[in-house]
């Protein structure tokens, strides 16, 4: 009776340790499908950054690893909090862009983050790190369409570089002295 | 077939069963929006020998999401078979019980695209549990802590539950009669 017993808490230990609940395994399966048969075939992200124009485009972007990708967004949980937020990110050959929506359940809208709740990076451009920093700074996403897994949308802000990091003070550039404009992304998978 | 289920639960409840009224808290991956829940179950019981009973259970348990959304969340509805062996070979006192069963029906919502969508689903129920039968007065109690596994679709639910249980009937066993 004792080893059936240890057996079946063997058995049921290692099922509870599927890495997905049923839902979100459903949802991935749905998402597989929908992205395998109608895949955009290319994912693009276009910003710019005091005038100079950023593009990624990544073709069959649904191909890549959710947990690697060069352009995509994932569902991920914040650092240093217990909260579910989604990350839109980007890599390019002037560096890297990064978007964090604050929510967990992701939809069309408008996601603005201002410099009141505190200092946030968001891209790098040519080896300077661009922060939300002064209070007047702000990072504004419009998600304007949200279908099969797929997020379009444009976005805008007002960033402060930093000039040198520090302990336990970062060094910043002129406040609001980085401007992204024109910005906007299409298709872009979003990977749960 | 479900007829047919159906009917042997009622039949095993009219020899002898129990009913429980608990709450629930889902644990693993990507619960945390999870309140508690609440579930009940009548469970027909057969006793096998003076320690052990064969047991068939039929449950409902509703799990609420508090992510401020719609309010949706997770419902299930399990049946499963297990055998109950008290530790001290009395039928009353610490026990445990191994259990497998079906997930009749289980449906449970999630944000997809932005849009709260409902996926339903059914699965392998597993579960181990541990409580302690005793009585007051002359009505026998259970109390209980469960933990239960339901697997499909790749995935998983775990859940455990707190549990206290009275009886509908109470069967004298053997060496009562």
């Amino acid at each position: 009776m004792r080893r059936l017993l240890i057996a079946f808490l063997v058995i049921i230990s290692q099922s509870s340790c599927l890495k997905q609940s049923i839902s979100d395994a459903m949802i991935a399966s749905q998402n597989s499908g929908t992205q395998g048969g109608n895949s955009p075939g290319v994912a693009t992200m276009t910003y710019a950054v005091n005038g100079n124009t950023v593009t990624i485009t990544v073709n069959d972007p649904d191909s890549q690893i959710p947990t690697a990708y060069q352009l995509g967004c994932s569902k991920t949980v914040y650092p240093g909090t217990s909260s579910t937020v989604y990350s839109l990110d980007c890599l390019s050959t002037s560096g890297e862009m990064t978007n964090t929506f604050f929510t967990d359940s992701l939809a069309v809208g408008n996601y603005t983050y201002t410099g009141i709740y505190g200092d946030m990076f968001v891209l790098s451009y040519n080896g300077t790190d661009e922060y939300i920093h002064d209070p007047a700074d702000s990072i504004s996403f419009n998600i304007t369409s949200y279908s099969k897994g797929h997020i379009s949308g444009n976005f805008s802000g007002r960033l402060t570089p930093m000039i040198m990091a520090g302990n336990p003070n970062n060094t910043y550039g002129s406040p609001g002295s980085v401007l992204i404009t024109q910005g906007s992304f299409k298709d872009v998978p979003v990977f749960y | 077939m479900l007829k047919g289920i159906l009917t042997s639960i009622l039949f095993f409840i009219v020899i002898n069963s129990e009913a429980q009224l608990g709450v629930m808290k889902m644990v693993g991956n990507n619960t945390k929006n999870y309140s508690f829940g609440i579930g009940a179950y009548i469970k027909g019981v057969f006793p096998v020998s003076q320690a052990g009973d064969l047991t068939l259970e039929l449950g409902a348990n509703i799990f609420f999401l508090n992510d401020g959304g719609s309010g949706d969340g997770t419902a299930l509805v399990p049946i499963k078979a297990g055998y109950r062996y008290s530790l001290n070979g009395t039928g009353m006192g610490f026990y445990v019980e191994p259990q497998i069963g079906y997930n009749i029906y289980g449906v449970t919502s999630a944000n997809v695209d932005g849009t709260t969508e409902n996926f339903t689903f059914h699965g392998l129920v597993l579960a181990a549990g541990t409580g302690y039968l005793f009585l007051i007065g002359n009505t026998p109690l259970d109390l209980n802590l469960h933990y239960e596994t339901i697997i499909d679709h790749g995935g998983s639910d775990n859940y455990i539950s707190l549990g206290l249980s009275f009886y509908l009937h109470f069967g004298k066993r053997d060496s009562e009669q």
